[in-house]
């Protein structure tokens, strides 16, 4: 693990100051717009256009996040996003890992299929998404979960497959080759052997699955209606309108960042190997 | 137990030739030891036995069949890595139950055989712990244990103490002696430690470059080496090699090392070669004693030798002197020399010492 | 350790059971069977779509018009000759390189200071990188709130800092919508970078900085011939990873500005999006998205492979 290095005298006085102004304007900037989303999310209407601005209510309230999960369908979108996102992610693990291993021990297909399957990762979703959104209508899938939930396994799959790429070569061999050995077909070395060694990197692939199918927007907005929709796309309904919504977009988006941003601090170790499709160790 | 023959191995590793040509013929319930420097293909050798890694030419036969297109898992044999290879997520009983379970063993059955197997060892207190709570000597016998259980055909060992300290080292391959003594399966070890091949070994198979040097009881490469690789390799301190020319005079053969004329005794071998030859002469530190008489002893030449160098190591001390130009080692008691500089009369035991053709480097 | 026992004889366990005839075809294939699923999901949600709709491109495939007369170029050339795409390339052109910029120098200052370790660094660590798991539709949601009027307070904090009223129409008023899009982007990517330089700044090893502070080196001078030669495979894995995925700005666009004023804000996605999902216009859309993945699978042969060789992981 790389090292942090230790705190140093500073020996002018003006350099630390600049980081520490520098550091406090950036933590600054990054809390602002959640503290201003969150305080939108419990003020009351009557306070929106008041003048100076109400940092934060006298009389705070929930009743924007009652109409954002009811009148706006938000718990729906929500139940939603949860189906689809955990199922996404479960196969996408599945199947990421079993590929995964098969390049990372046996060298599958040499360079070419790895590469071919990374570099979907950076597939522009524009490109696919008007055959598939035809191709979704012809055979019935459009806005069914499991059409999305479909095509988000095929966008997760990069970065999963690779993240565990790199993860099966940090393992030795040896303890598959001791099952071998000992009994085991190639499978059974894998499922029984390698897989629960690979436990904690799943875990991590999985998280960051999870968090890409939860935030998407795109495919989402335009592979479901009425039935399947995410929570994302519930925010459709308060773009342009310039009237008193600002409240329950306010609760409907707290409501969506605190799980997204809970696990991903949880799974902060493994952020940098996931960013960079395992290229870098964190 | 089964014998094991392998003809004209060869393996290819895209361009690199890591194994060529190996013919090896092991008997039932020998202890073969591999050994040599890293990269000699002895490790590859090993797994190629084990079905870890496919041949590229030849066969390799266990009992009698020809096992090239078997899994590991059905060779009938069991491995002892390097690095243990535990399985970390299991404690010490199942990983020692853990090929009898793959084997659909009743349960009973896998319990009573790794009950046995654990006081065999001496770790039945161990069962219940996970290898990471295990020391490196206690890991390698859960290992062995896990070998053993199977009691399988042959027992292959891939460099099992070289991830011990020193004195763990020496308990631990008295224990493999002595299961090895007890159950007198075929054994077949790879190692890179001279020591440990020449205490354990039935056999040694000395290997170089992916072909085998010289294979034969660890005595017959320790007297009789073929090459100076051979004699270069096992004994410790290292033979010395001094370059000299063949002086042959009637019937009698000499070595000619510098000023130094040492004679031959008869009956050693020369293989014919001509007088001049460029020869090497090989000399062990144990073949240099400090003379004890007036008189040479038969087959011995004494010398005069002015110490340069001292090593004591408590019981013995290794002096270092120049003879025909380069640096040897004798072997002396402790209290022979007290100091460099001086100058003391050595027997140089001309019946041990071994003669090599300096141009091909094998023995004459 | 306890002493060992003497030695026990037991039976031979032999071989496991033979393999049915179908496990021993699997364990032979084992390799390819294990990326069989992926491969054959990727075939036919990525490839099978890829080539549809390079046919539609080539097609006249549109919802109002019947029909699916081969076409040739027309819809190609219908998207080159139109404005609004040329507008929306050099739209997006801009905004990613000024955001990707803007976040590779605030990124790279705030790994700096952050290399070292200092009280309640953990919790700060854990604060800066929260933007990275937001959905980008609640990022732009979240600067509309701050910018929109008249509900934003933002027009009210510049005032109050500037001394006179400022009356910016942030999400409509040209420059300053661009500069708010930016400012999104900013906020929830910059986290991105200064994560991966930070695991690159840690990677280097202390003692050269020690070295060179003996030698009188100024941290100026350290930082440029020590800093800057280890970090830069990183800061080009970074760059590049960020600006394929800053072209594809999409989701702030829709929420924030709606693509407008007119067609003001057009990035290419939102562009082809309009052409294929508001008009109905499929065969030009395709065609345009056509266009766009060749242009974004050049930049990914040429620089992500060289970046990402799988052996070296």
């Amino acid at each position: 693990m790389a090292a942090v290095r230790p705190a140093r005298r500073p020996r002018r006085s003006a350099v630390p100051l600049l980081r520490f102004l520098l550091l406090g304007f950036f933590l600054l900037f990054v809390l602002w717009p959640l503290y201003w989303m969150f305080n939108t999310s419990v003020k009351p209407s009557d306070d929106y256009l008041a003048m100076p601005p109400v940092w934060f209510p006298d009389a705070p309230t929930l009743v924007h996040y009652w109409a954002a999960m009811f009148t706006y369908r938000g718990l729906e979108g929500l139940i939603n996003s949860l189906i689809v996102s955990l199922s996404a992610t479960a196969l996408s693990a599945l199947l990421g890992t079993l590929m995964a291993y098969s390049l990372a021990r046996y060298n599958t297909g040499g360079q070419h299929l790895s590469f071919w399957v990374l570099s979907q990762r950076f597939l522009p979703p524009i490109g696919i998404i008007l055959p598939v959104f035809l191709i979704y209508r012809q055979i019935g899938l459009y806005d069914t979960h499991i059409g999305l939930i479909i095509a988000y396994t095929v966008f997760t799959l990069p970065v999963s497959v690779w993240m565990m790429f790199a993860y099966f070569r940090g393992m030795p061999r040896s303890m598959e080759e001791a099952a071998l050995v000992d009994g085991c077909t190639r499978w059974e070395a894998f499922w029984r052997v390698a897989v629960p060694l690979a436990a904690p990197g799943i875990v991590a692939a999985a998280v960051f699955a999870f968090i890409a199918c939860w935030t998407e927007f795109f495919f989402a907005l335009l592979l479901t209606s009425r039935t399947a929709f995410t929570l994302p796309t519930v925010f459709r309904a308060f773009v342009g309108f310039q009237g008193a919504q600002y409240g329950e977009a306010a609760a409907l988006a707290i409501v969506s960042l605190v799980p997204s941003i809970a696990l991903g601090i949880l799974a902060q170790k493994h952020l940098v190997r996931g960013l960079t499709l395992g290229a870098v160790r964190g | 137990m089964a014998k094991v023959r392998i003809s004209g191995l060869h393996k290819r590793y895209g361009g690199f030739h890591a194994v060529r040509g190996i013919d090896l013929d092991i008997p039932d319930g020998e202890f073969t030891v591999l050994v040599g420097p890293s990269g000699c293909g002895k490790s590859t050798l090993l797994r190629t036995i084990a079905g870890l890694e496919e041949i590229s030419e030849g066969t390799i036969e266990i009992g009698d069949e020809v096992v090239n297109d078997f899994r590991p898992r059905d060779r009938d044999v069991a491995m002892v890595f390097q690095d243990y290879a535990l399985y970390p997520h299991m404690n010490v009983a199942r990983n020692i139950g853990f090929g009898l379970k793959a084997r659909k063993m009743p349960q009973p059955e896998i319990d009573a055989r790794v009950n046995a197997a654990a006081q065999m060892l001496g770790i039945t207190k161990l069962l219940d712990r996970l290898p990471r709570q295990l020391s490196g000597g206690q890991r390698q016998r859960v290992a062995i244990g896990r070998a053993i259980v199977r009691n399988p055909r042959i027992f292959l060992f891939d460099e099992p103490l070289s991830n011990l300290d020193a004195q763990l080292r020496d308990e631990m391959r008295g224990e493999i002696k002595r299961l090895h003594q007890e159950i007198a399966t075929t054994m077949i070890y790879v190692t890179h430690d001279q020591i440990e091949a020449m205490t354990l070994a039935d056999r040694i198979v000395l290997m170089r470059d992916g072909v085998i040097e010289q294979q034969g009881a660890p005595l017959e490469l320790f007297e009789r080496p073929v090459s100076t690789f051979v004699a270069g390799f096992l004994g410790s301190p290292r033979m010395s090699f001094v370059p000299g020319t063949l002086v042959l005079d009637g019937g009698r053969a000499a070595v000619r090392l510098g000023d130094t004329v040492l004679p031959v005794p008869p009956g050693r071998e020369t293989r014919g070669a001509s007088d001049g030859k460029q020869v090497l002469l090989g000399l062990r530190p144990e073949h240099l004693s400090r003379a004890m008489q007036e008189a040479v002893p038969p087959g011995h030449f004494r010398y005069q030798a002015t110490i340069d160098l001292l090593q004591p190591t408590g019981s013995r001390s290794y002096a270092t002197f120049q003879l025909g130009g380069e640096p040897v080692v004798a072997e002396l008691h402790a209290h022979d020399v007290s100091r460099p500089g001086e100058r003391i009369d050595l027997d140089i035991n001309m019946t041990r010492a071994s003669i090599f053709d300096r141009e091909t480097q094998r023995a004459l | 350790m306890q002493k060992a026992g003497t030695i026990i004889h037991m039976a031979a366990a032999g071989a496991p059971h033979r393999l049915s005839r179908f496990a021993d075809w699997a364990d032979r294939n084992f390799r390819w069977l294990l990326v069989a699923p992926a491969v054959l999901l990727i075939l036919a949600l990525s490839v099978y779509p890829l080539l549809f709709s390079l046919v539609v491109s080539f097609i006249n495939y549109d919802f109002q018009v019947p029909g699916h007369a081969f076409v040739g170029l027309k819809n190609f050339s219908m998207v080159v000759f139109d404005p609004v795409a040329r507008w929306s390339l050099l739209l997006t052109a801009i905004l990613s390189g000024v955001s990707v910029a803007i976040e590779f120098v605030l990124g790279l200052a705030v790994a700096l200071i952050m290399v070292r370790s200092f009280p309640g660094r953990g919790l700060i660590m854990s604060i800066l990188i929260v933007p990275l798991f937001i959905s980008p539709v609640i990022v732009g949601q979240a600067w509309t709130l701050l910018l929109q009027r008249p509900f934003g307070p933002t027009n009210y904090i510049l005032g109050a800092l500037l001394g006179r009223e400022v009356t910016i129409g942030w999400l409509t008023e040209s420059p300053w919508l661009y500069i708010s899009l930016i400012v999104a982007d900013v906020w929830q990517w910059t986290p991105f970078m200064f994560v991966i330089l930070l695991a690159g700044l840690t990677s280097i090893p202390p003692n050269l900085y020690e070295a060179a502070e003996l030698d009188g080196v100024n941290a100026w001078q350290a930082f440029w011939a020590i800093t800057v030669p280890h970090l830069a495979p990183m800061m080009l894995l970074a760059l590049t990873f960020r600006l394929l995925d800053a072209i594809r700005m999409f989701d702030t666009i829709f929420i924030m500005t709606g693509g407008g004023p007119g067609t003001s804000t057009y990035t290419a996605s939102f562009y082809l999006y309009t052409v294929g999902f508001t008009q109905f216009h499929l065969s030009q859309a395709t065609a345009g998205s056509w266009l766009f993945l060749i242009f974004t699978a050049l930049v990914v042969t040429l620089l992500v492979r060289r970046l990402l060789k799988p052996e070296t992981t």
